[in-house]
C-alpha cells in the first residue's frame, strides 16, 4: 500500500479520533498531521508492519499524550483576536448539546484515550495495552476508573437540573 | 444508571462527535511536505552543528598547541595526519576540478534513493562549485590550499525537499581534501572523513 492509498483511506479516521480525544477540531487535524509525517518518514516499516492503520494510530495517540504534558499545553489567547476572522466549528453545536462529552473533558488525557479506543475504536484491553505501552491490568483500572466519575458528573448534573 | 448504559451513551456520544468531523482534504500533501522540511531541518541543524564542533575543535586545538611544550621538529614529509598522508596530488582548484559523484557521506544511508536530478558535485577550476542535492541546484565558491586546505561557502539555493544528498554540508564542514587518483576525500577539522566522491568526468 503506497502512502497516498492509506491516507485517502483511513486519513479522515485519524482525524476523527484525534477529535475524540482531544476534543478540539483544530487540534485533531494538527495530531492526524504529526501522526502521518512520522509515518512517512519510515513509510517502508510503516506499510510492513502487520497493522500499519494501528501503527500509525499509536503515533497519533502518543503525540496526543505527549502534547498533554507539556507545559505549553493548556494554550494562553492570543493578545489580538478578531472576531470576524475566526472559523466556525461545525462540531461545536453537536457536541455542546452532550453533557456526556462535555464530562469527558473532565477526565484526565489517559483515561479520555482509553475510553475513546475502547468505546469509539472498540479496542480490546490487551490491543489499547500494547497501544499505550502499559499492562491491561492499568487499562481496566483506568477505564473503572474514568467510568466512575463520568457516572458521578452525570449523577450531579441531573441533580443541578432537578433543582433547577 | 447502569454501568452497561453508560458505556452505551459513550459510545453513541463518541460516534456522534466523530461523525461531526468536517472532511479534511490535502492530508497528504500537508504530511509529506511537513516530513521534507523537518528532515531539511535535522539536516540544517545537524550541519550548524558538526560546523560548531569543527570550530570548538579547531580553537581547542589552538590552545592546546600554543600551551604544549615544544616539540623537536619534524622531518619533512613525515607528518602522521591520515587526511595528508593520503595525498597524492599537490592540491589546487585545477586538480580537482571535474565532476564527482557520491561514494559515501558520514551519516547519510539513502545514497542511494531515487532522485529527480543526479546528485552530482561539480568542482571548477575558477574557484566556484554547483551541482544538484537530487532536486535543487547548488553553487557556491571554495578555496583549497596545496596541502588540502580546504574551504567552501554556498550561495543561494533552492530548498525542494527529497532525499536531499547534502553536498552543501559536506563542504561547509570539511576542513581539508585529499586527492587520491580519482577518488576526492573530505575531511572535518578533526581528521575525521565526511565523504568520499569519485570522478565521473
Amino acid at each position: 500500500m503506497e502512502f497516498e492509498e492509506y491516507v485517502s483511506a483511513r486519513g479522515q479516521e485519524l482525524v476523527r479520533l484525534g477529535f475524540t480525544v482531544s476534543g478540539d477540531y483544530q487540534r485533531a487535524e494538527d495530531l492526524a498531521q504529526i501522526a502521518l509525517m512520522q509515518a512517512f518518514r519510515s513509510w517502508r516499516k510503516v506499510r510492513n508492519a502487520d497493522d500499519p492503520h494501528h501503527y500509525v494510530r499509536r503515533i497519533l495517540i502518543n503525540a496526543y499524550l505527549s502534547m498533554t504534558r507539556r507545559r505549553s499545553f493548556t494554550e494562553a489567547p492570543t493578545a489580538e483576536i478578531d472576531p470576524q476572522r475566526t472559523v466556525p466549528d461545525p462540531a461545536t453545536d453537536i457536541v455542546n448539546s452532550d453533557d456526556l462529552w462535555r464530562s469527558l473533558a473532565g477526565l484526565s488525557a489517559r483515561e479520555r484515550v482509553v475510553l475513546v479506543l475502547r468505546y469509539y475504536q472498540d479496542l480490546d484491553d490487551r490491543t489499547i495495552a500494547d497501544l499505550l505501552g502499559i499492562k491491561p491490568s492499568s487499562v481496566r483500572a483506568t477505564a473503572s476508573r474514568a467510568l466512575a466519575t463520568l457516572r458521578r458528573t452525570r449523577q450531579s448534573h441531573r441533580v443541578d437540573e432537578r433543582l433547577s | 444508571m447502569s454501568n452497561t448504559d453508560l458505556e452505551d451513551d459513550l459510545r453513541a456520544t463518541l460516534d456522534r462527535a466523530a461523525a461531526s468531523v468536517p472532511p479534511v482534504t490535502g492530508l497528504t500533501e500537508r504530511a509529506t511536505t511537513g516530513a521534507r522540511q523537518a528532515q531539511r531541518r535535522t539536516w540544517i541543524v545537524s550541519s550548524a552543528a558538526a560546523v560548531a564542533v569543527a570550530a570548538i575543535a579547531i580553537v581547542g586545538f589552538g590552545l592546546a598547541g600554543r600551551n604544549a611544550p615544544a616539540q623537536p621538529p619534524v622531518a619533512a614529509g613525515t607528518s602522521s595526519a591520515k587526511p595528508e598522508a593520503s595525498v597524492q596530488a599537490q592540491l589546487s582548484p585545477q586538480t580537482v576540478s571535474g565532476t564527482w559523484r557520491p561514494l559515501q557521506m558520514t551519516g547519510l544511508k539513502a545514497l542511494k534513493a531515487e532522485r529527480p536530478d543526479d546528485p552530482v558535485l561539480v568542482l571548477r577550476p575558477d574557484g566556484t562549485w554547483g551541482g544538484s542535492d537530487g532536486c535543487n541546484g547548488l553553487q557556491g565558491t571554495y578555496t583549497i590550499g596545496q596541502r588540502g586546505e580546504f574551504t567552501a561557502k554556498a550561495g543561494p539555493q533552492r530548498l525542494v525537499g527529497c532525499e536531499n544528498v547534502p553536498h552543501t554540508g559536506v563542504l561547509q564542514a570539511a576542513k581539508r581534501v585529499a586527492l587520491d587518483a580519482n577518488t576526492l576525500r573530505f575531511y572535518a577539522a578533526d581528521g575525521r572523513e565526511l565523504a568520499r566522491y569519485a570522478r565521473a568526468r
